[in-house]
């Protein structure tokens, strides 16, 4: 029972790093480099479980959330700082998700002027009048929609071999561009919202050192799932349209492109995908920016209090999902420039979070006994010596057009 | 008043003028009275203690006495930037509420934390953007207040255990204006002093009550027997007792003085004889006043447009928006701050002020004693009646003298 009790945390926070920003990166990840792009999927899973891991162990030791740390440790400018520059960065996230959504919608020729505005008004209603557990219970639902990928990524009848091959086996040159979209690609499994989600999360969840053990092993498992769905998800697009040379702009396009190789249903597959994926991740970004905003500034913020208690909480929440339905209503824009740039953004930003992350997890005085091992540091100081690498050769070659 | 964001970072001097470090923190005691105690010091070697006896002053460079003493963490002393700033502010039911942005410091008459700011402008001051801000505001005719929360609703004891808990229930915060603030403390002192002057020697007791300023002084006779309050008045400057024993009722009066000592209460009588003279006669009612929260450069253009060189003018009187008296400033300092300083920061909060009923004896003695040239007189409820200056009084002097 307690196992079930403290299922919740890993799951949705990794499984909603495959937003429908997300599902956009991975189609033109997949429909640029097909199964060269794989390579990058196993080290994505190894840091994924490890951050979110030292972050949900944080956030059950200290009580705190991420947020709370970094306000009472550095201060209330570098808090400042944090918050804009992942204020911008969600912000970009939401975007894309409820960008997705709408794309989605006219996927299914629904009317998108009048939905769009009305299932983000359900949305944020929703989240505001039902407390933590129903909300969660949502959260599954949309989870479990998730499945679809895979079925698309059976109907698209890969060469199976060589798409689990290329996990291990590098295939071909690595390029600068190689480089920037691998980079955004972990930016949008790896992200920094998901950090300070994951610690919101669990201390709203209320979870105690003893689900610590059960909590770790849950987030593990978030972490593998959330790669396996990933890997169905490129291997639908790369067994496709990279294979008859189709480079996709978004994950919209990539769902109508698969058409005449996979059938009508794994397009319909592909477009229920993206919906739901872009409902669990425009809300679960924007809840984060409100959580971390509520944590730097210390107003009251919980899925469980109402409106009037937590009224910055969900404010911030509802400013989020505003500008990002305005944003994606306007018709002419083009969603495809910033998504590569803003999940790169949110990839590049990761070593700050790292940073925090290793200084609070190993403080004795914060910790106690619960500080990271060997392992653990190797591989956060590792990952972040790698993505400031790669990052930065990545942004080089997207300036000077390599 | 100070604020611990515009002291933190000051460069500390040595008496010569020796550059020592920095200022980065204050140790304070944990009381109702939160004194603080000590000064953190980051030199290049490392950090020192210094205890507040050993600063000579704290305004522009914060510069020690010679031969300054350092020392260790007393028991009962705790950090301002470990356990009150950024810290998360929680009501009695550990409801979140805001957290401390800034901590704000009385310096007169000696280092004590009277609250802390929990506004955005506490925040604005971290970021040296506290002026620019009001400027901008200033253009749509709105100017951002500080948000303070007295010491008084703050529980000491948590402090310690690492929480900033409040009294009670909190909805929504009892604010407190900045101008305010320190009067305030004072009246909240007033309280502690009656419960604990019965610790101290009389002759410290009676120091005690001479520092306090009339308001104080008088509200406290009110408060402890008559008996008390004599004891403490037969140490008292007799001047100064007269002047407080004019303030209260004949009825209380008539209680006190019989237990006053034989000799104290000859002088002191003799002096009452004295204060036949109504000292509103030899008033004036041209006095300079501004608002706490009008700004330095605001009140020299007013003091500019508004005033000739026959109006007696040394001093300017600060109001609350009660007009009452608040605090008072002389024309030097006046001219030494920035246009966009408001009245409160820069004011002197204790303000040496004289009732209708003080003999002018007694209010020149005040003059002499404390190097003032003009004294507020001031009703019950603290407001100006007008002003006696040391021009007037001497020459009522002299004709008594002929």
């Amino acid at each position: 029972m307690l196992a079930l009790a403290i299922i919740g945390p890993g799951i949705i926070t990794a499984v909603a790093d495959n937003d429908a920003a997300g599902i956009s990166t991975f189609s033109v990840a997949a429909s640029t480099f097909g199964y060269q792009m794989f390579i990058i999927l196993l080290p994505i899973m190894i840091v994924l479980a490890v951050t979110q891991e030292i972050g949900a162990r944080i956030a059950i030791v200290t009580e705190e959330g991420l947020g709370d740390l970094i306000r009472e440790h550095y201060g209330v400018r570098m808090a400042i700082l944090i918050y804009l520059l992942l204020f911008v960065v969600n912000l970009i996230v939401v975007i894309m998700d409820v960008a997705g959504l709408k794309a989605a919608l006219s996927l299914f020729h629904l009317n998108t002027t009048l939905f769009l505005p009305a299932i983000i008004a359900a949305l944020f209603l929703f989240v505001v009048l039902s407390n933590y557990t129903i909300i969660e219970r949502f959260f599954f639902v949309l989870v479990a929609f998730y499945i679809t990928y895979v079925a698309s990524a059976f109907l698209a009848k890969p060469d199976w071999v060589n798409a689990v091959t290329s996990l291990v086996i590098l295939r071909g040159q690595v390029s600068p561009h190689f480089l920037y979209v691998a980079i955004a690609l972990i930016g949008t499994t790896v992200t920094a919202w998901g950090q300070f989600f994951i610690h919101s999360y669990v201390r709203d969840k209320h979870l105690t050192l003893e689900h610590l053990k059960y909590t770790r092993l849950e987030v593990y498992f978030g972490a593998f799932v959330t790669v396996v769905l990933t890997f169905f998800a490129m291997v639908a697009v790369a067994a496709t349209l990279y294979t008859h040379n189709i480079h996709v702009e978004d994950a919209a396009v990539a769902a109508l492109a698969i058409q005449p190789f996979a059938g009508q249903f794994a397009t319909l597959l592909f477009g229920v995908g993206l919906l739901f994926a872009g409902i669990l991740g425009c809300v679960i970004v924007a809840l984060s920016t409100a959580y971390v905003f509520s944590e730097f500034f210390g107003y009251s913020g919980s899925l469980d209090e109402n409106f009037s208690k937590s009224k910055l909480f969900y404010t911030t929440l509802l400013v989020q999902l505003g500008i990002a339905t305005g944003v994606a209503m306007i018709p002419q824009i083009s969603l495809f420039a910033i998504t590569l740039a803003g999940n790169f953004i949110s990839g590049a930003m990761l070593p700050i979070i790292f940073y925090f992350l290793y200084k609070f997890a190993n403080n004795e005085a914060i910790m106690g006994t619960h500080t990271n091992n060997k392992f653990q540091n190797w591989l956060l100081v590792g990952s972040a010596v790698a993505i400031i690498f790669a990052s930065s050769l990545g942004l080089l070659g997207q300036i000077l057009g390599w | 008043m100070l604020y611990f964001a515009e002291l933190f970072g000051k460069r500390v001097t040595s008496a010569d003028g020796n550059a020592i470090g920095r200022l980065t923190d204050f140790a304070f005691l944990a009381t109702d009275q939160p004194l603080i105690t000590k000064l953190r010091v980051d030199t290049r070697v490392g950090h020192i203690l210094v205890p507040v006896s050993s600063m000579k002053s704290i305004n522009g460079v914060v510069v020690l006495t010679p031969g300054f003493e350092t020392s260790g963490v007393a028991e009962n002393e705790l950090s301002v930037r470990i356990h009150l700033l950024d810290q998360q502010i929680i009501d009695i039911k550990g409801n979140k509420v805001v957290r401390v942005n800034d901590v704000v410091i009385q310096d007169k008459p000696y280092l004590v934390i009277a609250g802390v700011d929990v506004g955005i402008l506490g925040i604005a001051r971290w970021l040296r953007l506290e002026q620019w801000l009001n400027r901008q505001l200033a253009r749509f005719g709105t100017t951002l207040r500080s948000d303070f929360l007295p010491w008084e609703h703050i529980q000491p004891l948590e402090l310690s255990r690492g929480k900033v808990q409040l009294k009670r229930e909190e909805k929504k915060l009892t604010k407190l204006a900045p101008e305010d603030l320190a009067d305030h403390l004072e009246r909240l002192s007033v309280k502690n002093l009656t419960r604990i002057i019965d610790l101290l020697p009389d002759e410290y007791e009676a120091e005690v009550v001479q520092n306090m300023n009339v308001t104080r002084q008088r509200a406290l006779l009110r408060n402890i027997k008559p008996e008390h309050a004599a004891a403490i008045l037969s140490h008292v400057d007799p001047d100064e007792a007269v002047d407080i024993l004019l303030t209260l009722s004949e009825h209380r009066r008539g209680l006190i003085t019989p237990f006053l000592k034989e000799e104290a209460k000859k002088r002191i009588d003799y002096l009452l004889s004295l204060s036949s003279t109504d000292i509103g006669s030899l008033a004036t009612t041209d006095f300079f006043a501004a608002d706490s929260e009008e700004t330095a450069g605001n009140v020299r253009k007013r003091l500019k447009r508004d005033t000739t060189l026959d109006t007696p003018l040394t001093y300017v009187y600060v109001l609350n928006r009660k007009k009452e008296l608040v605090g008072v400033c002389n024309l030097h300092e006046l001219l030494l701050q920035n246009n966009e300083v408001p009245m409160y920061k820069f004011m002197i909060p204790n303000v040496v002020a004289v009732y209708l009923t003080t003999p002018p004896e007694i209010a020149i003695k005040k003059m002499v004693k404390y190097k003032i040239y003009a004294l507020p007189i001031i009703n019950d409820k603290r407001e100006i009646l007008g002003v006696v200056t040391i021009d007037d009084l001497v020459e009522s002097m002299q004709e008594k003298l002929i």
